[in-house]
């Protein structure tokens, strides 16, 4: 992934966050708009109780408004009722009467009025020693006389009650949008756990598998995302199966005529007589011959390719025995270059395709076979180390410089240090090997530091089994 | 020595027909199963030498015609290297043993020739490499006529070599080769046994050890020979 795309990938939308801000915002709004209705509806109801009250008093004073010999209004409470009346715990009660018209009779003289209407009692707002109040008056229509009593009291009694409904609600309304919240996140988080899945399932496919994704827990909303990419895989697959047929074809097409001219050639050589020709004969077959490997390497890569994409079934193969037949394939070229050729054979199985083993095999030999010198030794070693499969090739030969050990794997890279033949084609091809066979492969020093050791160290057998197993690992 | 050739490649054909000229057999060349099926009508063979792709029809097939009918002919299979199963088919119907191609001519006569003298023992019951000969009847190994002294173990261990000659026989099968029901035998009285019978065999043949797999026996002279 370039830059670019990265920094694409980075502001891109998210399915997840615009989901939650869809479903936060209107979630927070409507738990807002409960909670002010909440406060609006439950503020009425407690006026109107301690209006109630107030009216109460208003009434209980009414009772005790008599008429003086002139017939003038006046308060025949009690001084001890007039004081319990104004008891209150939490605020400062006051009345007055007043005749109709408007004149003072009892009380406080100063108490605002409420504005009269025709009804008998009536409510309002007022200011009184700098205070908010509530009024409550009363103008009795029967024999009580021409009086209106006005009580009112200071807000605090109120206030505290509008104080405990609006924390009670906004509590109880917070608690409400924690839970819904919670809904939310958890509900988005299920939600976009088949994109996840299907995430995953392309995650922890290997780069080289092109095989179809399944449909079956893929979500409706993505199904045709999924097909495109499929359709995608499909193509790209037909084109590297094509191009894969098309070298492995060529292979075989080169490999009979070739396997001709070796053999002519080696006649030859043998029978010519003029040792000038015959070492121009010996040149041309070494070509033929480097030829005709180079021809089997490539037709051993593209098979390799086809083991990773098809995944080849893999079968139990015995290493003692694929170590034995390597040995035994090459011991006559060893003895030609004056190579110790030997192993070493301890009991060990891996769950491998045999033939591309061997091949893999095979290349290691002929490496450590070119690259030593007359009178070196060449061991083939298999067997376990902590439950773990190895085939390990050590030489005394030249050795790879530290330096480009990196890249001998890389197909048709040939070390700095090595002369003669070679297509630079064996290492990729062992490490192509190991990799379908999700085996690590190490190249050190050889024995003693001199010469190379390389090693293919097969996953122990339980943890190679599944993965060999599923259709798409 | 007669070999039968089926190669329809005919580079491929004229350099196996030549090259066991050289090696002293006498090699017929047919290109198709039919020609190779009427030749072994006609005479008899002591090998046949087989490509498993031909035209029309492949090698396999007619290996299988042959060993169905009873045929106890010494067959070579020549196969490509390319992963398709025709090397353990071609062992499974009966041919006795492979070559992959590319091979290089004295490989494919140490092969016909091992595959030659096995079947030879078998109906002679005769081993011979060079001038090592064993009687198999007889227990019996002249060396360049010379009757070779040889113990029982050092028979088996002599018998069990010729039988794969120019192959590498593990220590394991010399072994359960020599030891008896209710005998262990070690790695290590394998060598002592077979140091023995190098003295005694002399420069006849050489018995070499391949490090860590076991022993071959070869002939000296053709070793290196091309």
């Amino acid at each position: 992934m370039n830059p670019s795309t990265e920094a694409v990938a980075e502001a891109a939308p998210s399915i997840r966050g615009r989901l939650l801000v869809l479903l936060l915002l209107p979630a927070i709004g409507i738990l807002s708009l409960g909670t002010l209705t909440d406060y609006l509806t439950s503020a009425a109801p407690f006026r109107d109780a301690y209006d109630q009250a107030l009216l109460d008093s208003a009434l209980a004073i009414a009772d005790h408004v008599g008429s003086d010999a002139d017939g003038n209004p006046l308060l025949t409470l009690p001084p001890e009722a007039v004081s319990l009346l104004r008891t209150d715990k939490y605020d400062s009660i006051y009345f007055k009467v007043t005749t109709r018209a408007g004149r003072y009779v009892a009380g406080d003289r100063d108490l605002p009025d409420l504005a009269q209407h025709s009804a008998a009692t009536s409510r309002g707002d007022a200011r009184y020693r700098d205070e908010p109040i509530r009024l409550v008056s009363f103008t009795p229509q029967d024999g009580a006389g021409p009086v209106t009593i006005t009580v009112g009291e200071t807000l605090r009694k109120r206030d505290r009650a509008r104080a405990t409904i609006l924390s009670t609600s906004l509590a109880v309304d917070l608690g409400e949008f924690g839970v819904v919240l919670a809904m939310i996140l958890l509900g988005v988080r299920i939600a976009m756990n088949p994109l996840r899945d299907v995430e995953a399932q392309l995650e922890k496919r290997s780069p080289r598998d092109l095989s179809a994704l399944s449909l079956a827990a893929v979500p409706v909303e993505i199904q045709s995302v999924v097909r495109t990419l499929n359709r995608l895989f499909a193509t790209v697959r037909a084109t590297s199966e094509a191009q894969r047929r098309f070298i492995e074809s060529a292979a075989h097409q080169l490999r009979t005529p070739l396997t001709g001219i070796c053999a002519q050639l080696e006649l030859m050589s043998n029978e010519e007589r003029d040792s000038a020709r015959q070492q121009r004969l010996l040149a041309v077959l070494d070509a033929a011959r480097r030829l005709a490997r180079t021809t089997q390497q490539l037709l051993t890569l593209a098979r390799s390719d086809e083991a990773a994409h098809l995944n080849w079934e893999r079968l139990a193969v015995d290493l003692p025995r694929l170590v034995e037949a390597a040995v035994m394939e090459r011991i006559a070229a060893a003895d030609i270059a004056g190579i110790d050729l030997g192993a070493q054979l301890e009991p060990a199985t891996v769950q491998g395709v045999q033939w591309l083993l061997a091949e893999a095999l095979g290349n290691l030999v002929n490496n450590a076979i070119a690259y030593t010198p007359r009178g070196g030794v060449v061991t083939v070693h298999c067997g376990r180390k902590e439950g773990m499969p190895y085939l390990r090739v050590t030489d005394t030969g030249v050795g790879i410089p530290p330096a480009e050990l990196e890249r001998v794997t890389e197909r048709f890279f040939r070390a700095s240090n090595t002369r003669g033949s070679g297509s630079g084609l064996g290492l990729a091809i062992v490490h192509e090997v190991a990799q379908l066979h999700h085996a690590r492969m190490s190249i050190d020093a050889g024995p003693g530091g001199q010469g190379t050791s390389i090693e293919i160290l097969f996953p122990a057998p339980a943890s190679v089994l599944p993965g060999a197993a599923a259709p798409n690992a | 020595m007669r070999v039968l050739v089926v190669e329809d490649d005919p580079l491929i054909g004229d350099a196996v027909r030549r090259g066991l000229t050289g090696g002293g057999f006498a090699a017929d060349l047919v290109g198709t199963t039919d020609a190779a099926r009427s030749a072994l009508h006609a005479e008899t063979f002591d090998l046949v030498i087989c490509d498993i792709g031909l035209p029309k029809e492949d090698g396999l097939q007619l290996v299988r015609g042959l060993r169905k009918q009873g045929a106890a002919v010494p067959i070579l299979m020549l196969t490509a290297r390319d992963g398709l199963a025709d090397r353990v088919d071609a062992l499974d119907i009966g041919a006795d043993d492979y070559l992959t191609k590319p091979f290089q001519i004295p490989e494919l006569l140490a092969r016909a020739r091992a595959l030659i003298r096995r079947s030879k023992a078998v109906a002679s019951s005769e081993l011979t490499l060079g001038l090592l000969r064993l009687e198999l009847a007889h227990q019996r190994a002249t060396a360049a006529g010379q009757v070779l002294e040889l113990t029982h173990r050092e028979w088996s261990i002599l018998e069990c070599l010729m039988l794969s000659a120019g192959r590498i026989v593990s220590k394991d099968r010399l072994m359960s080769a020599i030891s008896g029901w209710d005998e262990e035998i070690t790695p290590n009285a394998i060598e002592v046994y077979v140091s023995r019978l190098r003295n005694k065999i002399g420069d006849v043949a050489q018995v070499r050890a391949v490090r860590g797999m076991g022993y071959r026996i070869d002939e000296p002279e053709h070793r290196g020979g091309c």
